[in-house]
């Protein structure tokens, strides 16, 4: 019985390793300059997850670019500003 | 009794390849991890809290599960880890928090939010089963010990 255990046990862990490493993802655009289409032209986003989030849906959210005019879709999702955290609001905290 | 056996090393293993996947898919791509956390409709000291908590307990409940000694209660940890996960799915589905984050985690992360939940309550059930296995699995060890001392 160990040794079919060990088996199944062996069996199972190989598989996860491995899925886990053919899964990832390979280049990452997520890790490029994103940029948004503003409507009339793309700009650049800020830090993700900081100054903008990409809200569940179809959409792209972000872009990237290979720097000769040319944008690629990364994010999918749409594009949401966070409200920024000034230098204002955190001495206002302090006080 | 050798089938309900390995019906039991089944269970366990493919809550252990559920486990060790989802764990070694976030620490592989750390970063988009952290971002889809933060994304979740979460207090952001709570997001930073369950960016490592989760990795870390799923790769607890993989060790808890393969050792006889201690697979009943990582039976008992899964099967609340992913009530938990369904009952947030749940939530998320009925819009409770106002708007609809991104679903994470590896190949997992393609599916829906409802697709999601259909994929929790297998892993629910099956935890719940192993229980009832492990449990029964025990209780009949312990009937064999007292008789051999009566």
């Amino acid at each position: 019985m160990k040794k079919i255990k060990w088996s199944i046990m062996a069996l199972t862990i190989v598989a996860s390793v491995s899925g886990a490493f053919a899964t990832a993802p390979q280049h990452d655009c997520r890790t490029d300059q994103q940029y948004y289409w503003t409507g009339g032209g793309f700009m650049p986003t800020g830090v993700w997850a900081v100054n903008y989030l990409c809200d569940a849906s179809s959409n792209t959210c972000t872009y990237t670019t290979d720097g000769f005019g040319h944008y690629f879709p990364c994010r999918t999702g749409d594009y949401r500003v966070l409200p920024a955290i000034t230098n204002e609001t955190t001495t206002k905290k302090k006080k | 009794m050798f089938k309900r056996q390995v019906l039991l090393e089944c269970i366990s293993a493919l809550l252990i390849l559920l486990f060790l996947y989802a764990s070694l898919s976030k620490f592989m791509d750390f970063y988009t991890f952290t971002g889809e956390m933060l994304n979740q409709p979460l207090p952001h000291y709570l997001s930073r809290f369950l960016i490592w908590f989760i990795p870390i307990t799923e790769i607890l409940l993989c060790i808890a599960l393969l050792f006889e000694r201690t697979r009943l209660a990582g039976l008992y940890a899964s099967l609340g880890f992913m009530t938990l996960f369904t009952i947030y799915s749940i939530f998320i589905v009925f819009n409770f928090f106002g708007r609809i984050p991104c679903s994470c985690g590896g190949v997992i992360k393609r599916l829906t939010w409802k697709q999601h939940i259909v994929f929790n309550l297998f892993f629910v059930t099956l935890s719940v089963w192993g229980i009832i296995l492990q449990r029964r699995k025990i209780f009949k060890s312990i009937t064999i010990t007292q008789n051999s001392f009566v």
